[in-house]
C-alpha cells in the first residue's frame, strides 16, 4: 500500500509540474486565450491522481469503539504509536539500543568493550608470571 | 443524557478519535492546497472556484469513505456527517485560498 501511495504521489506530481508549466508557456505566448484542454484535462487527472495518493499513503486510522480497538489489541498485540522496524521491533530509543555492551568502544576506542576472542592461555601465562614475579604491580 | 447512557454503555477510545481527527485533518489541507494550485493555474474566479474547491473535497471524502474507513465510517469516527465528510473542511478552505491566488498570480495573471 505504501508502494502505491508513493507511486501515484510519484505520477501526480510530475503531470501537475507538466500541467502548470505548460499553462504557463501559454499564457506566456498567447495572453487573454483560454487554456487548451488538454492542459486542463492533464491538470484535472494529476490533481485527482495525487488526492488519491495522499489519501493512501496517510497513516491507517484506528477503531473508536473501545470493543473494537481493545479486540484489534488482543489480536494483534500491543503496539504503541512509535516507529517500528520491519521485523516488527518497536524503536524504543533513537540510538543504538546495544550501546551498554559497549562493543564500539573495544575495537579501536580506549575503553574495555568485548571482545569476539579471549586468549585465555596467554591470560594464563601472564597470571602465573605475576604469580612468581612475586604478585607485585 | 441519552447519548451520555449510550457512551456508558458503548465507550469510545479518546486517543484513537483524536488520531482519526488529526488524519483527516492532514489531509485536508494537503489536498486543499493542491486543488488551490489546480484553481489557480485553470484562472478559476470568484464562486466557480470555491464550488471547484468544494467539489474536490467530496471526492477526497469519497476516497477516504472508501479506502481508509471501508465504508463503515462509524467504527472510525464519533459523528460520520461532521467529523468525516464535513471535517476540516472550512479549515482547509484558507489554504486553497493562498494557492489559489499564488498561482493565479504566477501563472495566469
Amino acid at each position: 500500500m505504501a508502494i502505491l501511495g508513493t507511486t501515484l504521489n510519484a505520477i501526480g506530481l510530475i503531470f501537475l509540474t507538466h500541467a502548470v508549466y505548460s499553462a504557463h508557456e501559454h499564457t506566456a505566448a498567447f495572453a487573454h486565450a483560454p487554456l487548451p484542454l488538454d492542459i486542463s484535462i492533464e491538470l484535472l487527472v494529476s490533481i485527482l491522481v495525487l488526492s488519491a495518493g495522499v489519501v493512501i499513503s496517510s497513516p491507517q486510522l484506528k477503531p473508536i469503539q473501545w470493543a473494537k480497538w481493545s479486540g484489534k489489541m488482543q489480536r494483534e498485540g500491543r503496539k504503541g504509536d512509535g516507529r517500528w522496524t520491519k521485523e516488527g521491533e518497536e524503536i524504543v530509543t533513537e540510538n543504538d539500543p546495544y550501546a551498554f555492551l559497549g562493543l564500539d568502544a573495544g575495537v579501536g576506542g580506549k575503553a574495555e568493550g568485548r571482545r569476539g576472542f579471549w586468549d585465555v592461555r596467554a591470560k594464563r601465562k601472564e597470571y602465573t608470571e605475576w604469580v612468581k614475579s612475586g604478585g607485585k604491580n | 443524557m441519552n447519548e451520555e447512557r449510550e457512551l456508558a454503555i458503548n465507550p469510545v477510545v479518546g486517543s484513537s478519535i483524536q488520531h482519526n481527527n488529526q488524519v483527516v485533518s492532514n489531509i485536508r489541507n494537503l489536498t486543499a492546497s493542491l486543488f488551490g494550485v489546480a484553481a489557480g493555474t485553470l484562472g478559476l474566479e470568484s464562486y466557480p472556484g470555491f464550488i471547484f474547491y468544494l467539489v474536490g473535497t467530496l471526492f477526497v471524502s469519497v476516497l477516504l469513505f472508501v479506502t481508509r474507513t471501508g465504508g463503515k465510517p462509524s467504527e472510525y469516527f464519533h459523528k460520520p456527517l461532521g467529523d468525516l465528510w464535513l471535517g476540516e473542511v472550512f479549515g482547509g478552505l484558507s489554504g486553497f485560498v493562498l494557492t489559489w491566488t499564488l498561482f493565479y498570480g504566477l501563472v495566469r495573471a
